[in-house]
This record gives structure tokens, sequence and C-alpha cells, in this order.
């Protein structure tokens, strides 16, 4: 299920709000519009990404647990993820 | 005849509880640039207190000085207000006082660098009774909730003036 539109508006809100990189020539109807396109996104992609995932983790991780795990390998792609390693 | 200035200085604003922009800091390469940081989303104000010293008629003026976080495009939607009490004559609880109709101006940013300096410029048209020598408060908000309001981060305002003529 995708998110309702006050999670959407307040995905979008706490975004702007965080984002400490230029939003060069983007305005707020573009990000509503690219929050909406992300959440149907991993609406229409979640099945192929369980999928992905190798056993046994597939079938003993909770669905929190899945979400979380793709959160913090893109929040590390996006280079917001410090682990302790990184000193 | 000539125009008196009152500088609404980000160090000097008060606020309500609730739903205010955050005071913060760059530090620049040559100097510090402090603002208030007025949200993308949400209707937040900042309020000064000052005096209508010699006024005389007319509209002020709010030049609003104010600077993106870091986009470089959309509009911001400002507001500005003021509600006037003339000591010894008006009888309102400054406690309960409201503000007259706000004005609002939207100012579009005029992009390629996104921290550069703009100025909105609003005619304060609602006066309020406004008189000479009356104690003045001043809103300045940012409708973020606003669907004319696009620019997609904080605005920051670097600084503000009312002016208005003496005569």
């Amino acid at each position: 299920m995708t998110l309702s539109a006050q999670d959407r508006f307040r995905t979008f809100a706490q975004f702007m709000r965080t984002l400490n990189l230029p939003l060069t020539g983007i305005t707020k109807p573009d990000l509503v519009a690219a929050v909406a396109a992300t959440d149907d996104w991993i609406e229409t992609n979640q099945t192929s990404f369980n999928n992905a995932l190798p056993l046994p983790f597939r079938t003993a991780a909770s669905l929190p647990l899945k979400t979380l795990l793709f959160c913090y390998v893109a929040m590390r792609r996006a280079g917001r993820l410090h682990a302790d390693e990184d000193g | 005849m000539a125009n008196v200035r009152a500088d609404l200085e980000p160090e000097a604003a008060q606020f309500l509880a609730t739903v205010f922009p955050q005071y913060d800091r760059f530090n620049g390469t040559n100097f510090p640039v402090s603002g208030l940081r007025y949200d993308a989303a949400a209707d937040e104000a900042a309020f000064w207190k000052i005096d209508a010293f010699n006024y005389g008629s007319g509209n002020p003026t709010l030049d609003i000085i104010w600077q993106a976080e870091n986009a470089t495009s959309g509009v911001v939607r400002w507001e500005g207000a003021i509600a006037a009490i003339t000591p010894d004559a008006d009888s309102q609880d400054v406690t309960t006082k409201a503000f007259a109709t706000a004005t609002t101006f939207d100012d579009t940013h005029l992009g390629t660098t996104g921290k550069r300096v703009h100025t909105a410029q609003i005619a304060i048209s609602n006066l309020d009774s406004l008189a000479t020598g009356d104690a003045v408060w001043v809103r300045i908000r940012r409708i973020g909730s606003n669907g004319a309001d696009t620019m997609a981060n904080d605005a920051w305002l670097l600084q503000a003036r009312l002016t208005y003529s003496d005569t």
C-alpha cells in the first residue's frame, strides 16, 4: 500500500527541512511529484526487491527489517549513513 | 519631508511558542551570515516591536532582505502585518490585540546562485489606525503552505526594515 497523502506531504516537508544538497532548478511542485513517483515505484517494485533478497534472509526477515535494509543501503549510497567505523 | 526607518534585525525578533523561524548562522568565508530560517512547508512568523516615531501618513514600506538556503528557483510568499496601539488613548488589552489584515507579496528567486540576496518590498496598506508615537508590533511571515509558494527550501530573512513618511 502506498503512503497516504498526509504521509507523502510530511515526507516532502521533512525532506526540504533536512536536505543539505543544492536544489538547482527544482521547485516544490517538482518535489511533490518526485515523492509520489518514488512511493509509487516502491509499491510497484517491492516484489522484485523481495525476490532479489537471498535466503534465508528473505523468509526470516520481517517487512520493516527489509524496508530498513533498503533504506540503509540507499542512505549509504547517498553519503548520508555514517558508520562508527568511519571514525 | 523625510522618511523614518525602523530596522527589524533577526537578532531582535520575538516568537510565539510554536511555528516560528529558527535563528541560525552561516559561517561565511569572510564573515558570518545570520538570519531567520523560514520553513518551506509551514507558515512561520517572527515579530518585532517598534514605536511609530514621527509617523506622518501613508503606507509604511516593509523591505524584507532574504536569501534561499540553496534553491535557485521558485517563489516565496511573504506576508507583512502591523498592530498599532495608541498609548493612553486605546483601552485595548495589549495581550489580546489583533493584527490588521496582512499584505502578501510573492517574490521570485532570481536564479543562478542559491544564496544571492533578494528584496521583497511590501506596502503595508492596512494601517490599524497608525498614528505617530504608537506602539507597533510588526509580523513577518512566510506562507509556506500556500500553493503560490514554490521555493523548495528555507528562506533566510537576513534583515528587514520598515520605512514611512514623516509628513
